[in-house]
């Protein structure tokens, strides 16, 4: 079972928040979501529109049939009725619209009637919606009343009877007027207890999971999420956000923090990113650790800020001047966030340099469903490993770039007695004083580029194979965000008795070529999927193991792929 | 107790007659005063002939970029908001480059001591203009003389909410080392900006010239005034008159003081967090 909810609205009237409460619903009665926002860059105005793909099995992306579509105007008709089918259910209201099709399933719900009887606000539309949405899926109202109750208690148990009450109609309605279109999809199964997580929720239980203790954004659409959960956990956990007055400042002061020797992260988005730059190169010198999360949108400059793209990957691989370490990660979906993320800070302590953890829209604003327990088992077993980070040095002399056969110095927390030192942005000896001898810098220069020697000897992991590789024809390449998607046209292609595999990089750079080539058997049909236009990925593999990918799947219109449309390419280029 | 011996670094390589040698002696001999030592207190360093200090000071220090300084200094305090925190800085460094830190480190109150070399000119890029030369300056940069006003530190501060706005001289280094002190003492922002002849660019702001248009604030001035701070800050853009002393102080908690987070210890030295079962309830 597997069906798309959708529902639509104009921007400032709570379609957002509704459909995370569908979402949350569903979850609660046992079924597996994974859902999409689609807004413009205002606030009021627009079109919003959210969609909810629910199954009894895990969901990965999104399904291109709309099977119950809830218009709360007219626009969302309009813009989604190409989706609809002779299945699909649309809830509309005649008073706003006339319906004149009659290829899909009329369920006319007279929202403004029902606002005007009882003087609701233009919001509570929501709740009608949300009562006769549970209505046609065959449920009741007892989840839906809990979270208004938790909602609203504290305006009084008035306002939360007032909710209840439009909840209440919209399914009533359904049930008198329309009992023999209800289908019985959302009634409660047995499931474990789940956690409805958007990416960047994702990414800040990660951040919390490996202790970083301080937090600091400019807010820039898709990230900003993060700094506003971040911000609301800091009485819980203990963190500190600053909100600083740009993202120089930003950077900068996680850097401060870090050098003082706490676990530091930011978080923006493109533009943002760009700001960053110069100090991201700082913090290769200086060889202070910190986690950057890029959360990417359509670029470039100011782009369409609310919609996804894989833009800004080889900037990020390339993103600071002159010549230092880096490493670049790339979650594909919640888990490998939560799990890339803590992992994120790991790294950036034990090679003391710059770690950036790649999102984009689609990843960073979709909510998919989490087992509870993957969470529980990994707040508790996950190690936290500062590499050689210490409080007292374990030499006589300290020197905090003392040239070391695997690149790795100590780093000395400040506040030891009887040492000091300075980290520093110009080129240095060991004790951290600047010079400018060409021994010394070629010294420093060779240590630092043994700590990537060190990674991917240590810790570089291999992409993650779906689909078996011996019997594949066509073999899928790609990174990040991509992946629910791709996974989900996996599924499609083998009903059709087609043998895909999927090559999934989450350790993008620096990437051991040793590793990587003999994953990439000759014979096959490989099709490299990117939310870009350029390829990037494409030119990173060829750059780092000289594997070229001759056909690409690129999608670049802000929207993320459809797991249809990867089978419909699939299926039309043989 | 630590002497200034324990302080020095690399011998500094200054031109002789810079006015960084004094501003570099006074804030050794302010943290010997105190009863710091080198281990005891962390220093960010800009870039500039300010910055250079960072070879010559020995403390827990930052040579950091261009400008930013500052954000390095907050998010230092923000992580072990125990230790002090001293910004050396430029006036191209932070009234130019970071000059929009500036302005937000003033508004947060952050307590970090915030030490400006203004010596009107670019000095390591060898003698184009900074925001704080005069109108009309001729540098390699403007050869026909600066069009803009200069920038003006003291009532910049002072409109943007530090706490602690004060002016020295270079060529006064018992002075300097009050300024220093009690700028470190104090809870909050202090701004201490430096008047420092560049012997080498600056042929107009010359140890003479800071003799003869600086001038003591009188010991009856009264530095709880924000009006009189403003005033006195205002007469180095309109009669080219600079106060010494101690503008303005008032008390305000600091940035970090106001932080729950940090009443009981300070971020470095707490518990890692592990009631993870208080976060779910926003995802059921």
């Amino acid at each position: 079972m597997k069906f798309t909810w959708k529902i639509g609205g104009e921007a400032g009237f709570g379609i957002l928040t509704s459909g995370l409460v569908f979402s949350k619903i569903a979850n609660r009665l046992g079924y597996y979501t994974f859902d999409y926002i689609e807004y413009p860059s205002l606030i009021r105005g627009g079109h919003n529109a959210l969609e909810v793909v629910v199954s009894d099995e895990e969901a990965h992306a999104l399904k291109k049939d709309i099977d119950f579509l809830v218009c709360l105007n007219e626009d969302t008709y309009k813009h989604h009725k190409h989706r609809l089918t002779s299945q699909s259910h649309v809830l509309y209201d005649p008073d706003e619209f006339v319906l004149q099709e009659e290829n899909f399933i009329k369920i006319s719900v007279p929202f403004k009637k029902f606002l005007s009887d009882l003087k609701g606000l233009p919001v509570m539309k929501n709740t009608i919606a949300m009562g006769a949405t549970l209505a046609i899926l065959g449920s009741d109202l007892l989840l839906i009343s809990e979270i208004l109750e938790k909602q609203f208690i504290r305006k009084g148990q008035e306002v939360v009877d007032f909710n209840k009450k439009f909840a209440q109609l919209g399914y009533d309605h359904v049930k008198q007027n329309f009992p023999q279109q209800i289908i019985k999809d959302l009634t409660k199964k047995e499931s474990e207890q789940k956690l409805v997580m958007s990416g960047n929720d994702a990414f800040c239980f990660g951040s919390i999971i490996a202790d970083c203790r301080v937090y600091c954004a400019y807010p820039m659409t898709p990230s900003s999420t993060v700094l506003t959960t971040m911000a609301a956990w800091q009485e819980k956990t203990g963190i500190i956000v600053r909100h600083a007055e740009d993202e120089i400042s930003v950077i900068n002061t996680a850097l401060g923090s870090s050098f003082a020797g706490v676990r530091s992260a930011v978080g923006t988005s493109g533009g943002g990113f760009a700001l960053m730059v110069e100090s991201i190169s700082f913090a290769g010198i200086a060889e202070m650790p910190i986690v950057i999360f890029l959360a990417q949108r359509a670029g470039p400059a100011t782009g369409m800020p609310t919609w996804t793209e894989q833009g800004d990957l080889l900037f990020a691989v390339h993103a600071g001047h002159g010549e230092f370490p880096k490493i670049v990660l790339a979650p594909g979906d919640i888990e490998e966030m939560v799990n890339l993320t803590a992992r994120a800070f790991n790294l950036a302590d034990i090679y003391q340099t710059p770690v950036i953890v790649m999102s984009d829209m689609f990843l960073s604003e979709s909510h998919k469903s989490m087992a509870k327990k993957f969470i529980e088992e990994l707040s508790t077993t996950f190690k936290i490993e500062r590499g050689k980070t210490v409080n007292v040095p374990t030499e006589q002399k300290y020197l905090r770039y003392r040239v070391s056969g695997d690149g790795i110095s100590e780093r000395l927390i400040p506040g030891a007695k009887g040492h000091f030192y300075q980290v520093n942005s110009y080129e240095h000896v060991e004790d951290g004083h600047t010079t400018e001898d060409a021994q010394a810098r070629r010294q420093q220069v060779e240590k630092r580029n043994r700590k990537w020697e060190t990674y991917l000897a240590k810790d570089f992991e291999a992409p993650k194979i779906f689909g078996d590789m011996n019997s594949a024809e066509i073999v899928f390449v790609s990174w990040g965000s991509t992946k629910g998607p791709i996974l989900e046209a996996q599924k499609m292609l083998a009903s059709q008795r087609k043998n895909t595999a999927y090559i999934h990089f989450t350790h993008l750079y620096p990437m051991d070529k040793g590793v990587v080539v003999p994953l990439f058997p000759s014979g096959k049909r490989y099709v490299l999927v990117e939310n870009n236009s350029h390829g990037q990925f494409g030119k990173l593999l060829l750059m780092e193991t000289g594997i070229e990918i001759k056909e690409k799947l690129l999608k670049y219109d802000g929207r993320p792929f459809w797991p249809e449309e990867i089978v419909e390419y699939t299926n039309q280029h043989v | 107790m630590s002497t200034i011996q324990d302080f020095s670094g690399y011998a500094p390589t200054w031109c002789p007659g810079c006015g960084d040698w004094g501003i570099g002696i006074a804030i050794k001999t302010a943290l010997v005063q105190m009863g710091l030592d080198p281990s005891s207190v962390m220093v960010i360093f800009g870039i500039g002939c300010s910055g250079n200090m960072n070879d010559f000071l020995n403390a827990y220090a930052i040579h950091s970029l261009h400008g930013r300084a500052l954000p390095n200094a907050i998010g230092a305090k923000l992580a072990n908001h125990k230790m002090p925190v001293v910004a050396v800085v430029g006036d191209g460094d932070c009234y130019g480059e970071g000059g929009n830190h500036f302005i937000h480190a003033c508004r947060g109150n952050h307590d970090i001591t915030v030490i400006v070399h203004d010596n009107g000119v670019y000095g390591l890029t060898t003698g184009q203009v900074a925001p704080t030369s005069q109108k009309g300056f001729k540098s390699k940069s403007t050869p026909s003389g600066i069009i803009e006003t200069p920038i003006n530190p003291l009532t910049l501060a002072l409109t943007q909410g530090a706490t602690y706005v004060a002016q020295t001289f270079a060529g006064n280094v018992n002075h300097v080392v009050e300024m220093i002190k009690e700028g470190i003492k104090h809870k909050g922002f202090s701004l201490i900006n430096v008047l420092q002849p560049c012997v080498t660019f600056n042929k107009i702001n010359t140890y003479k010239y800071y003799l003869q248009h600086s001038y003591k604030l009188p010991d009856e001035y009264k530095k709880d005034n924000l009006e009189e701070a403003m005033r006195k800050g205002n007469e180095m853009t309109t009669a080219e008159k600079f106060p010494l002393g101690i503008l303005y102080q008032s008390h305000r908690q600091a940035f970090s003081d106001e932080l729950p987070q940090l009443a009981q210890a300070a971020l470095t030295e707490k518990q890692r967090f592990v009631n993870f079962e208080n976060l779910y309830s926003d995802f059921l």
